[in-house]
């Protein structure tokens, strides 16, 4: 059985200044394993561990995301892909689907995993698109993955009123939540034997295609990117019961008009 | 434009091979997930979570500097360093554990004990399936190890150890001790000071708790008491003799301290510049305030002239181009300055900096033992004193008693 998982590199939710002037800034000193990646790859290394089978990363970004790889591999996948891009600014989903559908006409796996989203865009588009483009079997937002009868990945999802488990046939692609698992921490050994572990280095023309060609295909444009904004303080009412009552009443009328 | 970042103004961290920053990272998110949620328990609680040690060992945390033949990883001293001021940012007394546990046991094995002796602990220390701790300081004893008063005393097929070891962090809870004592072959030698792997099922071994403890309430303090110990031959460590035997550990230990300080003094300015830029008195955030931006200031400056510091003494340890007063240097300015930063953290919080759950008070009052221990303050000042004058002023001259 053998799982390639989709992963990326985003700036670490805990460094400070993200947005400056309108734009997402990728370049922070701290770049991660996406988290929702994170937890596919923990999980299909669960489950090879338990079945047999490997686990290999694919990776889109510039050089410096090697080290994300690393942590992958750290993590107890035995094989990356890089692919190389060096300066994304501007593609979107649809383009970033487009890469990975050249790379995997050319790599199969069983079972393609991936993110529900990732922590920079939190789009949530792009394990969707690829699982179109290459006709799979798919299912988002998994909270849970086993295997039946070594051909099949049975999903669990998380719905409002219940969970909803979905049968895959091989090969699949599903993205996952990182409600899933948490994943583990590389221990030292993992992260000195990830040295030793193959990265294929590829770049874009390796897979048929060209930086200006996929620039076509993306659809959308990105306007600006503005930060969250602050909440104002609550309003705190005192007094005994009546009046509490009755000023509250009276904002709610008033003021939020709510009444 | 570069940018400034004031977590690490001068982007050390840059500097670091992929290797120690992948070694930093996975123990930055052991003690940003695993310990730190405890910590503020064992802290208050005086409890030190027996399951820590065991996820230590899990990660490789221990002895990591280790030959992999003897189950560590090979790793650098810079990350050695790395991951003790991660585990510092959330306690000293966790990073105490490792210390003892890394360089004053594993490294002692690992430098002067036989091979059969490094098979026979550094595998099952770095799993930690057995704990170790470290016997040097005595009760009348602390910054002149050399006046010793524990003697072995050589008997056949090995040797009888006497006398009492203070202030010893793990030894409540250690199954070996590393033991320095005087030992003579014969009755009218001259004692010369020898190393000795202490079991807990040796006969006339025994490690009370040393209790009451305001400081590092998070890890095991006790003594370590001998009463006509016998120690066998195969567990004396064979050629090391005199101080340069304990020392050697001592630096190594120390080495992680200059380290370890800079995680607890990040720490205290990060709580303080977030309390400072939360808390509003007089209709503006605290950090508004001239005096506290000073402050902030200092701490930053402080810091990075400590994380420069431990990054260049890594790089020389590393090169093994070391020579022990560097090590005094970085111990005695690191820890001194993250005990100035803590207090001054601790004021700059206020009321609430007295309570626990702001975590910073705990920083003090570790770091008042961290100022204190593996040679203080002063007595690393004296060492730098001795190398810039030629003159030792350990024993008052002049006043001679």
């Amino acid at each position: 059985m053998k799982f390639i998982v989709c992963i990326k590199q985003v700036p670490d939710v805990y460094a400070p200044l993200q947005i400056k002037n309108g734009e997402l800034s990728m370049d922070t000193d701290r770049m991660v394993l996406n988290a929702y990646d994170a937890s596919a790859v923990e999980e299909a290394l669960v489950l090879t561990e338990q079945h047999g089978g490997e686990v290999e990363v694919v990776l889109i970004g510039p050089d410096k995301a090697k080290e994300t790889i690393r942590k992958a591999l750290a993590m107890g996948a035995s094989r990356g892909h890089h692919i190389h891009v060096e300066d994304s600014t501007g593609l979107d989903s649809a383009a970033f689907a487009e890469i990975l559908t050249a790379f995997f006409e050319k790599n199969s796996c069983d079972v393609i995993a991936t993110g529900k989203q990732s922590q920079d865009t939190d789009s949530g588009l792009a394990g969707g698109m690829l699982a179109a483009h290459l006709s799979l079997p798919y299912a988002a937002n998994a909270v849970g993955l086993h295997i039946d009868g070594g051909n099949t990945l049975v999903v669990k999802r998380q719905g409002d009123t219940g969970q909803e488990m979905i049968a895959l046939p091989f090969p699949c692609l599903v993205t996952c939540s990182n409600d899933m698992n948490n994943p583990r921490i590389p221990s030292l050994k993992g992260i000195m034997a990830s040295k030793k572990k193959p990265v294929e280095s590829l770049t874009l023309e390796d897979l048929g295609l060209t930086l200006d060609g996929v620039r076509e295909s993306v659809k959308t444009t990105t306007l600006s990117y503005r930060e969250m904004p602050a909440r104002e303080a609550g309003k705190k009412l005192e007094g005994d019961a009546e009046e509490l009552v009755s000023n509250l009443l009276n904002l709610l009328q008033n003021e939020a008009k709510v009444l | 434009m570069a940018k400034f970042n004031i977590d690490d103004a001068y982007n050390f961290e840059s500097l670091l091979s992929e290797d120690d920053r992948m070694i930093m990272e996975t123990a930055r998110e052991y003690a940003r997930t695993k310990l730190e949620p405890r910590a503020m328990e064992g802290n208050q609680q005086e409890i030190f979570h027996p399951e820590i040690p065991a996820e230590m060992a899990e990660l490789g945390l221990l002895g990591v500097t280790i030959d992999p033949q003897y189950g560590g990883v090979g790793a650098s001293y810079t990350a050695y360093g790395l991951i003790t001021r991660e585990i510092e940012r959330v306690d000293s007394a966790y990073r105490s554990f490792m210390s003892v546990q890394s360089s004053l046991v594993m490294h002692p094995i690992n430098e002067f004990g036989t091979e059969e002796q490094k098979k026979r602990f550094l595998p099952r220390l770095a799993t930690a399936e057995i704990i170790g701790c470290f016997g040097l300081t005595e009760p009348d004893h602390g910054s002149d190890p050399g006046s010793m008063v524990t003697t072995a005393v050589k008997v056949d097929g090995g040797w009888v150890l006497n006398g009492a070891k203070m202030w010893i962090t793990n030894s409540p809870v250690a199954d070996i001790a590393i033991v320095w004592a005087k030992a003579k072959e014969h009755k009218d030698d001259k004692p010369v000071i020898r190393g000795f792997i202490v079991e807990k099922e040796f006969k006339g071994y025994s490690a009370p708790v040393t209790h009451n403890k305001m400081s590092l309430r998070a890890s095991h303090t006790g003594e370590i008491i001998l009463e006509d110990c016998f120690v066998p031959d195969e567990n004396a460590f064979p050629d090391i003799r005199g101080l340069k035997g304990p020392f050697s550990c001592l630096n190594s230990a120390r080495y992680g301290i200059a380290w370890g300080t800079v995680g607890a003094a990040e720490n205290c300015y990060h709580r303080a510049r977030q309390y400072t830029l939360e808390r509003k008195q007089f209709g503006y955030p605290l950090a508004a305030n001239q005096l506290v931006q000073t402050k902030l200031a200092n701490m930053l400056t402080d810091i990075t002239g400590m994380q420069l510091l431990v990054h260049r003494l890594g790089q020389l340890k590393d090169s093994g181009e070391l020579h022990p007063s560097m090590i005094s240097l970085a111990k005695r300015h690191n820890a001194g300055k993250a005990l100035e930063i803590a207090r001054v953290a601790r004021d700059m919080l206020g009321g609430n900096g007295i309570t626990g759950e702001y975590r910073v008070i705990h920083h003090v009052i570790n770091l008042e033992s961290v100022n204190t221990y593996e040679g203080t303050y002063d007595i690393h000042g004296l060492i730098l004193g001795r190398d810039i004058t030629g003159i030792q002023s350990f024993t008052p001259r002049g006043n001679d008693l």
